[in-house]
C-alpha cells in the first residue's frame, strides 16, 4: 500500500514564519558574528584598550540584537503573550534553549558594550548615571567577555538549529545549516562592525586589527561557500523529497535571491571588488564601503532564500 | 561408560540451568503497565465518506471555534489524470467523483509540534496520550505549525493561539462521549477507539482491514489510520 493517500490541503494558510523571522535570523547572526570576530581579535592580539573594532563590534551587537527581538516580538500573533516563553520552558524545543541563551546574552552584550564605550559615555552628560555602574562591574569584564564569546557563537548556531528542527522542509533540516549561520554571521558581523568602526569610530583603513580582519574574511568566505555547496549537494543526491527541493535552486523567484543576492551580491561583489579592480580602486575608501556592504546584503538574502525557499518546498 | 554420565550430568545441569535462568527473561510488569495505557486511534473509511461536511460543523460547535472554522477539513480527489477521460462517466471534464481524505491533526505517537514547542503548550496529555492545547501557556511562535508535516494545526483568530485536532478531548471526551465529528457521522465513515484494547471495536476493524497512515516515512508515527479507496469504478 505504498503512496496510496495522501492529503495536500492544510488548516493554516501560507508559510509559517514569514519576512520577520528572516529578519531576525539575519540580526542575531550580525550580533553574534560581530561579537565574536571582536572577542577573538581582543583575546589573540591580547588587547586591554578599547579599540574602535571592539567599540563597533559592541554597538551593533546591541543594537543588532534588540531589533531581532522586535521582530520576533512582534511576529507573535498577539505580542502580548511574549512573557508566557520566558516563563514556561521545554527543554527539548530549540526555541527554549535559543530563549536561555538569549536571556544571558542580552544583558551581557549590554554590559560589554557599556565598558567598551566607556569614554563616548564620559563624553555625553545624559548617559552619566552608567558611570558608577561601570565601576561597579569592572571586575567582571574579563570573565563577562569570555562567557560572551561563548554565549554569541551559540547565538550564531541556535538560529541554523532552530529552523533545522522542522523535518518536513529538506533545504531547512539539515545539520549543516548551524555551521552555515555560524560562518555567514561571522562575515556579516565582521563586514559590518568593519564598517563602522571606520566610519564612526574613526578606525585608519589600514591598522592591524583591519588587516587580520582583511586575511580571515576569506577563509571564513571559503567555508560559507563550502557549506552551501555540501547542501546543495545532499539535495541533488538525496531521497525524491530532498531532489525535488533542489528545484528551489533553479526556479522561481528565490532561485533569483539565492543566485543574484547571495553568489553574485554576497560572494562575487566582494571578491570582485577586491581583485578584479585596479590596486587604487580597490583601496579605497568606495570599494571598503561597497565590499561591506555585499557582505551583509548577501547574508540577508541567504536568510531570506533558507526562510522562504525552505518552507515552499515541503516533502 | 564413562561418557554415558558426562552426557547425562550436561543434560542435568542443562536442564536445571534453563529452570533458573528462564524467570529471570520474563517479566509481566512491563506489559501489564503498557495495557494500562489507552491508545486512541481514530479511522476514516475513504469508502464510506461522502464528503457531507457534517463532522466539520459538529466539529465547529463542540469545540466552540470561530464563525466557519474547524479543527477538520475534507480534501476531494480525483484519479483522472488532466486531459484524459474520466474513468468514471468518461467525460473529459467532470467533478463526478467523490473521493474524500480527513486533513486533521495526525495524533502523533511522536508529535514534532510537542517537542519544537518552547512553551509546553502543545502537550501529549499524561491520561490519554492525546496530543492537545494548553491555551494559557501559548505564546503564539507558530514553531507548532512551522514543525507539524501534515499542516494540521492553525492559529485560532479569537484566541490568538494554536490549536489542533485533540480528539474532543476538552469537550466530547470529558464528557466520556466519543467525538464530535465521529457521533455526527451518518455514513459511519469514522470510527474511535483504543486500539491497546484488543476488544475494542477499533482493534478489531484494524485487525481485518488494510489501513494506511500518511507520511508514516517521516516517523511521526500516526494515530490517525485512513482506508483507502483502492479500486474504481468496475
Amino acid at each position: 500500500m505504498d503512496g496510496t493517500l495522501e492529503f495536500t490541503m492544510g488548516l493554516s494558510e501560507g508559510v509559517a514564519w514569514p519576512w520577520p523571522i528572516a529578519v531576525y535570523l539575519f540580526f542575531a547572526g550580525i550580533s553574534g558574528g560581530a561579537l565574536s570576530v571582536a572577542l577573538f581579535i581582543r583575546f589573540y592580539k591580547q588587547q586591554s584598550a578599547n579599540t574602535p573594532f571592539l567599540k563597533a563590534s559592541a554597538l551593533i551587537a546591541f543594537v543588532t540584537i534588540a531589533l531581532g527581538m522586535l521582530c520576533l516580538v512582534l511576529d507573535l500573533t498577539n505580542p502580548l503573550f511574549f512573557w508566557r516563553i520566558l516563563v514556561y520552558y521545554n527543554l527539548n524545543s530549540v526555541m527554549s534553549v535559543g530563549v536561555i541563551a538569549l536571556s544571558a546574552y542580552i544583558p551581557l552584550v549590554a554590559l560589554i558594550a557599556l565598558f567598551a564605550l566607556e569614554e563616548e559615555i564620559r563624553r555625553l552628560p545624559m548617559l552619566a548615571p552608567l558611570l558608577p555602574l561601570i565601576d561597579k562591574l569592572r571586575p567582571w569584564r574579563r570573565s563577562g567577555e569570555a562567557l560572551v564569546l561563548v554565549l554569541a557563537l551559540a547565538v550564531c548556531a541556535y538560529t541554523g538549529f532552530l529552523i533545522s528542527a522542522l523535518i518536513r522542509f529538506p533545504i531547512i533540516n539539515t545539520s549543516v545549516l548551524p555551521a552555515l549561520f555560524v560562518a555567514s554571521g561571522l562575515s556579516a558581523g565582521a563586514a559590518a562592525a568593519k564598517m563602522l568602526a571606520v566610519g564612526l569610530f574613526k578606525e585608519d583603513r589600514h591598522s592591524s586589527d583591519m588587516q587580520i580582519l582583511h586575511g580571515a574574511e576569506w577563509p571564513i568566505m571559503f567555508a560559507e561557500a563550502l557549506f552551501l555547496f555540501m547542501i546543495i549537494m545532499s539535495l541533488v543526491t538525496g531521497n525524491a523529497g530532498a531532489q525535488s527541493a533542489f528545484e528551489a535552486f533553479h526556479t522561481g523567484s528565490w532561485s533569483m535571491v539565492f543566485w543574484l543576492g547571495v553568489v553574485g551580491v554576497g560572494f562575487g561583489g566582494p571578491l570582485l571588488l577586491n581583485f578584479a579592480t585596479g590596486e587604487r580602486f580597490s583601496h579605497s575608501s568606495q570599494a571598503f564601503y561597497l565590499s561591506g556592504l555585499c557582505a551583509v546584503s548577501g547574508m540577508m538574502c541567504l536568510r531570506m532564500f533558507i526562510l522562504y525557499a525552505g518552507q515552499n518546498f515541503a516533502i | 561408560m564413562s561418557e554415558n554420565i558426562e552426557r547425562r550430568r550436561f543434560l542435568k545441569c542443562l536442564g536445571a540451568g534453563s529452570l533458573m535462568l528462564a524467570p529471570l527473561g520474563c517479566s509481566v510488569k512491563e506489559q501489564t503497565a503498557q495495557d494500562a495505557a489507552p491508545h486512541y486511534v481514530m479511522v476514516f473509511d475513504q469508502n464510506k465518506c461522502v464528503g457531507c461536511g457534517g463532522c466539520k460543523e459538529a466539529c465547529n460547535k463542540a469545540n466552540n471555534l470561530p464563525e466557519g472554522r474547524s479543527r477538520v477539513v475534507l480534501e476531494q480527489q480525483s484519479s483522472a489524470v488532466a486531459g484524459q477521460a474520466c474513468p468514471h462517466c468518461g467525460k473529459t471534464d467532470c467533478d463526478c467523483q467523490r473521493k474524500y481524505v480527513r486533513v486533521s491533526c495526525q495524533q502523533c505517537q511522536n508529535a514534532p509540534c510537542v517537542s519544537v514547542c518552547p512553551t509546553g503548550a502543545a502537550h501529549r496529555d499524561p491520561k490519554t496520550g492525546i496530543v492537545t492545547m494548553d491555551a494559557s501557556k501559548c505564546a503564539g511562535c507558530k514553531y507548532c505549525i512551522a514543525a507539524c508535516p501534515y499542516n494540521a494545526r492553525y492559529i485560532n483568530s479569537e484566541t490568538d493561539v494554536a490549536d489542533n485536532c485533540d480528539f474532543c478531548l476538552q469537550s466530547k471526551l470529558a464528557k466520556g462521549e466519543l467525538p464530535a465529528c465521529v457521533q455526527e457521522c451518518r455514513y459511519d465513515a469514522l470510527v474511535f477507539g483504543d486500539a491497546n484494547d484488543p476488544n475494542s471495536y477499533v482493534s478489531r476493524l484494524l485487525a481485518v482491514k488494510d489501513s494506511v497512515r500518511v507520511k508514516a516515512h517521516l516517523g511521526t508515527e500516526p494515530s490517525l489510520r485512513y482506508i483507502p479507496i483502492v479500486k474504481l469504478g468496475v
